[in-house]
Formats: C-alpha cells, sequence, structure tokens
C-alpha cells in the first residue's frame, strides 16, 4: 500500500513536469503583438459580434479596431474626430436636417467600399427592428435619412434637436456604422451573431476563446483603406490581444511577467507592477501615477426625496463635514484631481468652466446664524502637492501645471459650520455626542455602492462613510450587487457614484451632462428613474436646458449657460462631487513604448475606447525578444 | 462533568491541546470587547507601520490596528460559527433522529422538506438577503441564514446512520431482551452517533467559516465588520501579498487554521472518549 | 416491496423537483434586478448615449421582446409548458441566444473540472484513509494526518491563490488563465488536449488539495469504527492475517458510505466552481450563473439550477434505491 502510494506520488510529479515542458499552441511573436485588458472581464457570449442589438455588449475589442463610428469624442483635445465623416455635423438653421458628408476611398474588410447606403441601411435597420439598441431613440427623433449621394447623407428630423448627433458620437457606446451587404444576408438581425465581423478598422478577427477570456486580432493587408490608416499612417502591432486575467492581482502578475501591455489596476496593484517590473509605468512616470482628467465626475449622491436629504442645507452640512485632503489619501494615496461643480477636471473644461467659475466658488458664501462664511479653499491643490512632496514624490511647481493634477480646490473641511447648519435644521448631539435625526431618533446613513472595489463607487463610500462616522453620525458603507436597482426604484439614502451624469467629455457642451436634471424626466420615489438618481430637480435649470436645446452644440453661448446651470448645482448639491474619475492604468514599455501617457497626452490613454486605433500608429515597438 | 474534562485533559494530548486553543480563543472574544479602538472604523492609527510594542502586530493600509482588528475578527467569526453551527445542528439532529426512528409517512414528508433544502439554490436567496437587509446584516443574522441552509445535508447523513443502526443484530437482541427504546439509543446508538455528529459539525464550522470567506470576497456580507472573511477580503483588496505585509494577510488565515485544528482534535478526542472501547484503552495504555 | 418502497419513494422524488423547479422560478424575480434594467444600465455605464427621454419606451420594447409582460403566474404556467417540451427559454443577457446554448458551452468544463477533481480526491482520500486505519501508527500515515489536518482550513480562496502565485507567476510552469491556447485547434487532437490538461492542471489541483481532507476523515472515521466490529474483533482472534481483516472485513464495508459520498456529490457537479473559476479564469457554469445571478437573467438562472436540481435529487435518488443493495444491513422500508 505504502509502496503503491509512493508510486502515484512520482506519477503525479512526473506528470506536472512533462505538462509543463509541452511547447504548445502557436502564439502569434510577442513582440509583435500588443496585449491589453479585457476592462469588463470574461465575455458572457464570446461567439457573438452583432453588437447593434441591445444586449451585446462592448466588449470584444471591435469597437476599438473593427468597427467604426461617424464621429468619435477627444476629450483629450475637447474636439470631435471625424471618423468616417468626413466633416463634423452640419445642422441647418432651425436644427430639423443633419447632414453627414462621409470619407471616400474607405473598404470594408472584405473589399467592399464603404458608401452612404451602409449609414442608410444601418440606420433604417435600427428603426424597422424593436430591440436594436437605437431603435426607439432613431424613431422618436429620425422623420426620415435620405441618401443624397454616394458619399452624402441628410437626416431629416421630427423635432428641432441639436444634439441628435450625439447618437453617432462614439465614446464608449453610439451607433456604429455597420455593413449593408453583409446584414442584408441575415435572416433576423437581431439573433444574426455577425461572426466573423466585417468592418472599415484597420484590423480583422483571427481567434476568439469560447469560454470567453481572450480575442485575437490581425492588422488587415489593406490598412490604407481603412480612416486610421488615412488619417494616421500604419498601426505598429501586426496583432492586437485582448485578454481577462482576472482580478487586480492578476492583471498585476501578468503585466510583471511581460504578459500584459495595458491594464485597468488599483493603486496598490499599480504599487505592486512598478516595484516589480522596472519596464512598468503608469499614465505619469511619476506621483501621481494614475490618469485623473476622466470624463466622469465622482463621489456621491443624495437622495433628495427621501428625509433628511431632502434639506439642502443639511446636504451642505455633510458635504462641509468632509475633508476633502484625508479622502484623497484614504482612498487614492493623494492621487485625484478635485472637481466641486459637478463636471469633471478635464483639461478642455479647465479653459471654459473652471477658470470662470474659480471666483465665483472663491466668493461663494454660506449664511448661518446670521453670520456669514465662505467654504471655499481654492489652496487645496496646492496642499495636495505639499502632502506629496512630503511623501518624497515630485511634483511640479507651476500653478497650471499643479492645478491639472490634482483640480482646482474644494471645500474647506468645516465641520462647525456643518454642526451649526444641523443645529439650525433641528438636528441635535445625543449625550455619547452621536447626531440625533430633528425628530430625537439616531440618525443613521447608509451609503450603497458597487461591489468592484476599484471602482470609486466602492472607494468614495466607504472613506465618506468614515469621515461622517468620525463626525458623529452612525453611518456604513453597504457594497451592494444590486446597488444601480435600488437607486432605480429611490430605495436607498446615499449612493457613492456620479453626482452627476457624464458630459461629453468633448466641446464645451454641458448638455447631456445636465438634462438628466430636466423636471420632465422627475419619477417618484418607488418608480424607475429616467433622470438622475438624486431624483434632485431645479426649475431654473429647465429653463436654462431649453435655451440650450435651441443652440448650436458648439455655439460659446452654451458655456454661460452651463455656468448658469452649474452654479444652480452648487446651491443645490444633490451629490458630493468630488473629483474626476481616477484610473490607475498599468503600461508595459518592455514591447511596446510611446503610449499616450502625462507627459504626452497625444491622445485618449484608454484602451477600451474606440479610440485605441487611433493610438496605434503611435506606438512604437522595442524590438526585444 | 468537571471530572471528565480533567481526565482527558490529563490522558489525551490532542484533548489538552484543542481544550487550551479554545479557551484561548474565548479569551480573545472577551478581550476584544476592551479594543481601545474602533475596529469597524478607517484610519484611526497611522498606516502601514511595521509590529511593535504600540501595535504589537502592526497597522494596514486602512489604518488599522491589525492585532486588536484581528481579536475582533476572531470573536465575530466564533460567534458566527457557533450560531450557524448550533442552529444547523440542532435542526439537523431533531429531523435525523425522529425521522430515521419514526419512519413511514412522517419520514417521508419529513425528506421531502429536507430534499427541498438541499437543492435550494442558495446565492440568489444570499444576494437577495444581503439587498434586503443591508447594513443590518449583523453577525448572527447571518449565523442564523448560513445555519437554516446548512442543515439539511446532515439530517440526512445522521438519517441513515439510525436507519442502519436500527437493522443491526444488536439493536434487535437489545429489544428482544426487553430493553426500553430511549434505553437502546441512550447506551447501543449513542456511540456511533455522536462521532458522526461531531465529525458533521466540524464539517459544517469549517464551510461556515468557508462561506463566509466566499461570501466577503464576492462582497456578499458586511464589510464593515471584521471576520476572519473580512480580513483576508481587505488585504487582498490592498495587495497585502505582493507588498509583502505578511503581518495582514497571515494574521486571519493562521487564527482560521488554528481553530479549525482545535475544534477537530477537540471532536476527535470526545468522540473516543465517549465510546466506551476506546476509553478504556485511552486510560490503560497511559 | 415495489409497492412499499419505490413509489413513495418516487413520489418523493418529484415532489422535490417540483418544489425546487418552482422555488428556481420564484427567488430570482424576487430580486431587485430585472433582465430590462440590466440591460439599459449596461448602456449607460458603458457611456453611451442613452436619451433620457427615450428611456421608458426602450424598457417596454424589451420587456415586449423578452415576454416580460402579464403577471407571475400566467408567466408561471408557459413556464412549466415550455419546460415540458424540453425548452428553457432564450436567455436575456444573451438575447435571444437559448439558454441551452450557453449551458452547452460551460458544462464541457465544469464537467472536466469537477469530475476530475472529485475521482482523484475521492480515490487518493480513500485510500489515505484506509492506509490511516491499517496501519494507525506508521509514520507515513500520521504524516499525511497532518498534512491534511493542516491544509483543509485553509480558506480554499487563498490556497488556491497560493497555488496560482507559486506555479503561474514565481515558477511560470502553467498558464494564468483561461481554458486553453491561442492558435491550439480545438477538438479531438492530442496538441489540444495536452494545452487543456495544462490549463486545467493548477485548477484541478487545488480543488483535489481541497477535498482529500473530507473523504481522508470520512474514510478514516468510519473504518475505525468497524475496527471495534465484533467481526472485526473475532477475526483477529481467530489469526487471521491482517492484511486479509483489512481488506475483506474493514475496507469492503467501510467503502459503502465513500461509494455514496461519491455518487451523492456527483449530482453537484452542475454548479461548478465559481470561487475555483475565479481565482483561476477558468471557464464554467459557476461564474454563468452568477453573472446570471446579477444581471437577473431569470431564464439562465433557472436553466442552470434546473440541471443541479434534477442532477442532485436524482443522485439522492439512485444512492437510495441502491443503499439497501450496498447495505445489506439496511432493508428497504
Amino acid at each position: 500500500m505504502k509502496l503503491k502510494s509512493a508510486v502515484f506520488l512520482v506519477l503525479v510529479a512526473v506528470a506536472c513536469l512533462s505538462l509543463s515542458s509541452w511547447v504548445l499552441a502557436v502564439e502569434p511573436p510577442r513582440n509583435e503583438t500588443l496585449i491589453a485588458d479585457i476592462l469588463t472581464g470574461k465575455v458572457g457570449n464570446p461567439g457573438n459580434f452583432n453588437f447593434w442589438a441591445t444586449w451585446v455588449g462592448n466588449d470584444k475589442g471591435l469597437q476599438q479596431l473593427v468597427i467604426d463610428p461617424l464621429w468619435m469624442a477627444d476629450y483629450v483635445t475637447g474636439e470631435i474626430i471625424n471618423v468616417l465623416a468626413a466633416e463634423n455635423p452640419i445642422y441647418n438653421d432651425d436644427f430639423t436636417t443633419l447632414t453627414v458628408k462621409l470619407r471616400e476611398g474607405v473598404y470594408w474588410n472584405d473589399g467592399v467600399e464603404f458608401t452612404a447606403d451602409d449609414v442608410v441601411y444601418t440606420v433604417t435597420l435600427s428603426m424597422a427592428t424593436p430591440g436594436l439598441g437605437y431603435h426607439t431613440q432613431f424613431n422618436q427623433n429620425i422623420a426620415e435619412v435620405v441618401k443624397v449621394d454616394p458619399y452624402t447623407v441628410v437626416f431629416e428630423l421630427k423635432e428641432p434637436n441639436s444634439r441628435f448627433h450625439y447618437q453617432f458620437l462614439d465614446r464608449w457606446g453610439a451607433c456604429r456604422i455597420l455593413p449593408k451587404h453583409i446584414f442584408e444576408t441575415a435572416e433576423d438581425p437581431l439573433s444574426f451573431q455577425f461572426n466573423p465581423p466585417i468592418g472599415t478598422g484597420p484590423y480583422k478577427l483571427v481567434e476568439y476563446d469560447l469560454g470567453g477570456y481572450w480575442f485575437l486580432y490581425e492588422l488587415r493587408e489593406d490598412w490604407d483603406r481603412t480612416v486610421t490608416g488615412m488619417v494616421y499612417g500604419k498601426p505598429a502591432p501586426k496583432y492586437v490581444k485582448f485578454i481577462h486575467y482576472g482580478d487586480a492581482s492578476k492583471k498585476a502578475m501578468a503585466q510583471i511577467s511581460h504578459e500584459l501591455d495595458m491594464a485597468d489596476l488599483t493603486p496598490e496593484s499599480l504599487q505592486v507592477v512598478l516595484s516589480r517590473n522596472e519596464y512598468a509605468r503608469g499614465f505619469y512616470e511619476d506621483f501621481p501615477w494614475a490618469e485623473l482628467l476622466h470624463p466622469a465626475v465622482t463621489g456621491a449622491a443624495f437622495n433628495t426625496l427621501v428625509e433628511p436629504f431632502d434639506n439642502p442645507e443639511v446636504r451642505w452640512a455633510l458635504n462641509l463635514a468632509l475633508d476633502a485632503k484625508g479622502l484623497a489619501l484614504t482612498a487614492y494615496d493623494g492621487a485625484v484631481a478635485f472637481s466641486p461643480a459637478y463636471i469633471p477636471a478635464l483639461l478642455p473644461y479647465y479653459e471654459y468652466y473652471y477658470e470662470e467659475l474659480q471666483p465665483y466658488l472663491e466668493d461663494y458664501t454660506i449664511e448661518v446664524d446670521g453670520e456669514l462664511y465662505q467654504p471655499y479653499n481654492s489652496n487645496l491643490p496646492f496642499e495636495m502637492a505639499e502632502e506629496a512632496r512630503r511623501k518624497g514624490y515630485t511634483v511640479p511647481d507651476t500653478e497650471k501645471e499643479i492645478r491639472i493634477m490634482f483640480g482646482y480646490g474644494w471645500w474647506k473641511h468645516s465641520p462647525e459650520i456643518a454642526e451649526k447648519l444641523l443645529i439650525k435644521n433641528g438636528f441635535s448631539r445625543g449625550r455619547d455626542g452621536k447626531w440625533l435625526l430633528p425628530d430625537g431618533t439616531p440618525w443613521k446613513i447608509e451609503i450603497v455602492c458597487l461591489t468592484t472595489s476599484t471602482n470609486p463607487s466602492f472607494k468614495w463610500a466607504f472613506s465618506i462613510a468614515n469621515q461622517w462616522s468620525e463626525f458623529g453620525i452612525d453611518c456604513e458603507a453597504v457594497p451592494n450587487e444590486q446597488v444601480e436597482h435600488l437607486t432605480d426604484m429611490g430605495d436607498y439614502q446615499v449612493v457613492g457614484g456620479q453626482p452627476a451624469a457624464e458630459p461629453f467629455g468633448a466641446g464645451i457642451d454641458l448638455y447631456r451632462g445636465i438634462n438628466v436634471f430636466k423636471s420632465a424626466f422627475f419619477k417618484p420615489l418607488g418608480e424607475e428613474r429616467v433622470g438622475h438618481q438624486s431624483r434632485w430637480i431645479d426649475e431654473e435649470i429647465d429653463g436654462y436646458i431649453a435655451q440650450m436645446e435651441l443652440t448650436d452644440y458648439n455655439d460659446p453661448k452654451n458655456i454661460e449657460l452651463g455656468i448658469e446651470v452649474i452654479k444652480r448645482l452648487i446651491d443645490g448639491q444633490p451629490g458630493v462631487s468630488l473629483a474626476s474619475f481616477p484610473g490607475f492604468m498599468g503600461l508595459d514599455t518592455y514591447y511596446w513604448t510611446n503610449y499616450p501617457s502625462g507627459e504626452n497626452p497625444y491622445a485618449v490613454p484608454w484602451y477600451h475606447w474606440p479610440n485605441l486605433k487611433f493610438v496605434l500608429p503611435f506606438l512604437e515597438p522595442t524590438g526585444r525578444e | 462533568m468537571f471530572a471528565a474534562i480533567a481526565d482527558m485533559y490529563r490522558y489525551d494530548k490532542r484533548f489538552a491541546f484543542g481544550f487550551t486553543v479554545l479557551l484561548i480563543f474565548v479569551l480573545i472574544a472577551v478581550v476584544s470587547l476592551f479594543s481601545p479602538y474602533n475596529t469597524r472604523a478607517w484610519n484611526t492609527v497611522p498606516r502601514n507601520l511595521e509590529p511593535s510594542s504600540k501595535h504589537l502586530l502592526g497597522t494596514n493600509s486602512i489604518g488599522q490596528d491589525i492585532f486588536w482588528v484581528a481579536l475582533t475578527a476572531t470573536k465575530n467569526s466564533l460567534v458566527l460559527g457557533l450560531v450557524a453551527a448550533s442552529i444547523s445542528r440542532v435542526i439537523a439532529i431533531v429531523v435525523g433522529l425522529l425521522s430515521g426512528y419514526k419512519g413511514g409517512l412522517f419520514d417521508r414528508v419529513v425528506m421531502i422538506v429536507n430534499d427541498s433544502f438541499i437543492i435550494i439554490p442558495l446565492f440568489p436567496i444570499l444576494i437577495l438577503i444581503a439587498t434586503i437587509l443591508r447594513s443590518s446584516l449583523s453577525i448572527p443574522v447571518l449565523g442564523l441564514i448560513i445555519g437554516l441552509f446548512g442543515w439539511a445535508w446532515d439530517a440526512r447523513l445522521f438519517r441513515s446512520q439510525i436507519l442502519s443502526l436500527k437493522e443491526r443484530e444488536f439493536t434487535k437482541t437489545a429489544i428482544l431482551s426487553g430493553l426500553k427504546t430511549y434505553k437502546v439509543i441512550a447506551t447501543e446508538h449513542f456511540p456511533y452517533i455522536v462521532p458522526l455528529v461531531m465529525s458533521a459539525t466540524i464539517n459544517n464550522v469549517i464551510w461556515v467559516i468557508g462561506m463566509e470567506v466566499t461570501l466577503s470576497m464576492l462582497g456578499l456580507s458586511n464589510l464593515n465588520t471584521p471576520t476572519i472573511g473580512t480580513m483576508i477580503y481587505w488585504a487582498l483588496q490592498y495587495q497585502a501579498i505582493f507588498l509583502e505585509m505578511w503581518n495582514w494577510i497571515l494574521t486571519p488565515i493562521i487564527i482560521c487554521v488554528v481553530l479549525i485544528l482545535a475544534l477537530y482534535m477537540l471532536s476527535t478526542s470526545i468522540s473516543e472518549y465517549l465510546d466506551p472501547r476506546t476509553r478504556l484503552q485511552m486510560t490503560k495504555a497511559r | 416491496m415495489f409497492k412499499k418502497f419505490f413509489i413513495p419513494r418516487m413520489i418523493q422524488y418529484f415532489t422535490v423537483l417540483f418544489i425546487g423547479i418552482t422555488l428556481v422560478f420564484v427567488i430570482p424575480r424576487l430580486l431587485p434586478s430585472d433582465p430590462v434594467s440590466t440591460q439599459l444600465h449596461r448602456m449607460t455605464s458603458q457611456g453611451q448615449y442613452l436619451d433620457p427621454a427615450a428611456v421608458e419606451e426602450m424598457r417596454e420594447t424589451l420587456q415586449e421582446l423578452y415576454g416580460l409582460k402579464g403577471g407571475m403566474l400566467q408567466q408561471y404556467f408557459s413556464y412549466w409548458k415550455r419546460l415540458f417540451t424540453g425548452d428553457l427559454g432564450p436567455s436575456f443577457t444573451q438575447f435571444p441566444t437559448p439558454v441551452i446554448a450557453l449551458i452547452r458551452m460551460s458544462l464541457p468544463w465544469t464537467l472536466g473540472l469537477l469530475l476530475a477533481s472529485l475521482s482523484l480526491s475521492w480515490m487518493i482520500g480513500t485510500v489515505l484513509g484506509g492506509i490511516k486505519v491499517s496501519f494507525p501508527n506508521s509514520p507515513f500515515s500520521k504524516a499525511t494526518e497532518l498534512l491534511a489536518m493542516g491544509i483543509r482550513p485553509i480558506p480554499y480562496y487563498i490556497m488556491a491563490l497560493v497555488l496560482l502565485i507559486l506555479f503561474a507567476f514565481l515558477f511560470p510552469v502553467f498558464p494564468m488563465a483561461g481554458g486553453y491556447s491561442v492558435g491550439s485547434k480545438v477538438g479531438f487532437n492530442a496538441r489540444f488536449i495536452k494545452d487543456l490538461l495544462r490549463h486545467s492542471f493548477l485548477p484541478i489541483l487545488s480543488m483535489v488539495v481541497l477535498e482529500i481532507g473530507g473523504w481522508f476523515l470520512q474514510m478514516r472515521n468510519v473504518a475505525s469504527n468497524l475496527v471495534e466490529e465484533d467481526y472485526v474483533v473475532y477475526a483477529e482472534a481467530s489469526g487471521l492475517p491482517k492484511s486479509k481483516i483489512v481488506f475483506s472485513y474493514i475496507m469492503r464495508n467501510a467503502i459503502v458510505p465513500q461509494i455514496t459520498g461519491f455518487g451523492l456529490n456527483l449530482g453537484f457537479v452542475f454548479g461548478g466552481a465559481l470561487i475555483t473559476e475565479m481565482v483561476f479564469s477558468y471557464p464554467g457554469m459557476g461564474t454563468l450563473l452568477y453573472s446570471a445571478i446579477i444581471a437577473g437573467d431569470y431564464n439562465l438562472i433557472m436553466g442552470i439550477n434546473i440541471f443541479s436540481i434534477v442532477g442532485v435529487s436524482t443522485a439522492m435518488l439512485i444512492i437510495d434505491l441502491l443503499y439497501p443493495l450496498l447495505d445489506p444491513r439496511v432493508r428497504y422500508q
């Protein structure tokens, strides 16, 4: 018996060794392959590439490499990039028609030329097929779509709409253009799998994992007949592989082993990668490493229909009870660009909005018990820079650079003022020093948030909960898988996440970020929301939004209107507007260099957005084996 | 009772080990109530300190004293295991024994309920409960829930043991010789059932603790409450393994291993003690 | 015997199936998430511009398409009707892919993983347990007991993670993720099978290590009880050789609970192994089910669970029916 099991163990050991020594499948040459992580995780149905259907996600690499939109948002420059369109959107004077000029000489990867027919077919097919993602929105807006000539399409709109082109402007989702000659042959456009995908992008699909963990793409031989090739030149990597390794620890391990070039990490796992892979870097070479100028503003939102959060003074008090510096240090080790005004700290917005708002914020005054108080701290970015220097990090010196890094400022940590505001509204402190509601019962706050610990929703919820507890409120952060549905029905008090919707991330237009506060979209608690999760509305804002709708998306008048809306948001504080989404991206320069970076922000750095295909021509191979 | 414990303590090293460790854990649970820090809060102490006389096990990346968090986590996990295991044990034993001895229609109906509990999909229910209770999902409540879903398997096991015992020669002999049923159960069957219950209990505790770790990993338990699972969760979130913060990641693992080992040794020792045949050998041998 | 035992047992079997299948219909529908709003959330969370004005109408359209209009009771009846024709319906998150197609994609991975680890751990655990009972004081069996006891309490997640860090990262012998690599031709060929084995090695190893302890313990406990049985004592007294006693008297009887345990565990394989799949990024039913629960994909949750429910209750039924054959001391009653 003993002998037998010994033999067995030896056999197991031999099996281990022989398994490990097998040289297996033919992977494409590593130094010609760019490997990026699948940001959304394992892909549910890897064989279905028809992402015009509502339920098929942007998770297989199609929008980055194979399929093109008409336009793409570039939040680094604030411009709209023309992709399949040759010019930016052209509206008539009363916004009832939109003319789209298309590029000539673009070919699908099966050799068929791209023309206006494809655009018209994409739209008409969507309108005719319930279940396609843009079915409803197109039917509400479009009276007719006409091909004027092979390279011009005109949309006749049912009602004036100065923002109709947003349906075709890609950030990470838009109605992209599908190949007419392929979809025409499909029996049912909803269940059609579109496998292999045929696109106008510079790459084509080679192989994908039936388990949904990886997708491999190869550069087209006729890459010069794609928009990428024509505008930006030849993409450098011959192959691009998207792969999901698992959680942040696993991505870090893969990146340390040089098996993952671009990855979305957490502050800690990025630290691990940097300390163990001398070729790895963050978006910045040095502190703060993270990409801080992201088009979404994060923090928390109050449910403004629930007591006591229905009182703007209570919401102000809760904001003032927070110590922004402490929050930033706890959640992100200080790598945070503050955005107190419900819009992200985007580079273009600095010029258009924050420069304008800064004096207003500095003069902003709150009156409590007849006393005036100015809560804004415009010096916070410099305090953050000082804190970083104290830790031994190198931080730029000029005011402009520091503000780009740490944002424009935030509210002062003012627990005394918060205390006065609360007492004024009938709150009191119990014998143990804990806050009691006006009715004398203990005040208990629950901040729900996502369960993904890498998400700002989670990070801010836990840090905020801690500071409110310190302030004397019985407060807890509760991650929940169903958080989106709780906020949908209004079954929550405070939620970690976005205090306002995301504006477009391109140009001056804030419309998309603020029209969620329109009172037309108001729903009472218990009904599924349509507007923002805070359910906060404001009549004055309605007026500004109405004016915006009659203004061209490019008209500087939008800035004035936008600033008025921001002022109302600051008065009302429907949430805690903390900072832009901090992205802890790990980049391995072992095989590829010249990624978009803090030092050279030539493009949007994220690899899950359509902009990746325009980054690829700028990458440089190192030629390492 | 005390005499028995003293007896076993003297004669069985495993019992001595298990009993001592368990006493220490109970002591830890009591001491944890006197924590100088709020172990649910963050940033109560400077972050990432090495172990020192001030912070015996150092501090972690979210600003907690690892020693005191570990003590509280031990207490919470003990309470959780105790609540969950005792609830599921009571149900399992009652159901298993009644069903096994009574038989007939009663047995069939009870087994339908029992089998339904075995096949209920647990995860949707746990997510449902976590969503409804949210921050009210305290340790005893979690224990109650896990307990309510953790008995059916063992009830089946106990029942089949009873069925097997009922058919044995010695049962028949005993009944024929006029012994009352409960007497047969107490004297003849008990030594067979107790070791089974003991080992099933150990398995159950391991399952409960594993379940708690799994729930924490998935973010389904209350992450603010220190437990073995949430300690591991936060340590892994902050990459304690790769940043080599062994004081943080190893503490909950060692606690977990020692606790279960102690329980295991206790249970084997007690089962053997209750079995008159081995008890004789045990005391004779030394 | 047939009437008294078989028929009631079958009634019990079908009642349990009915209860189970009804529960997996009801429970997911109690969750706050529903497939329609999940879709809308996914769109907005991925930065797509969803005009608030269109949201309500989109909801209507999707509900219509998914067949989620009408009351719960009505849906429940059509669900049974469909089930009897063997149709599990379409998945909502992967609409209109039939649930059965998604299961077919994940099930082979799960079956491979769980059948292999279950049988390996069962064999090793049983053999080691047997050795322990037969030679309780040999250094080998003492060492195995210590090892089994020391490893088993380590939380599985940690153990799996440590194996992964050791053998996929520090000593990169095995791959870090996935079921097979780029460039291998999926099919029945030597290269693909080798690739498959290489990818499944660590996940299987982790589960075997986890489960050996349980089988070992059960074997040891049952067998050590038997050692005290009269017939064993009698055999020993009559001078039969030790090996004959061990194999003919102890092992043969101790193996019965092991076999039933094995059979029951077979029923559980359809649920997959969520944590294993997560740690090793291995395809399978665990993650499929979990994401279905999160997304409120009712049909998929029901589909997977029906497999589980049928698997487990059938395993229990078969064991109950066969048990009296295996263990002659138990009669049909």
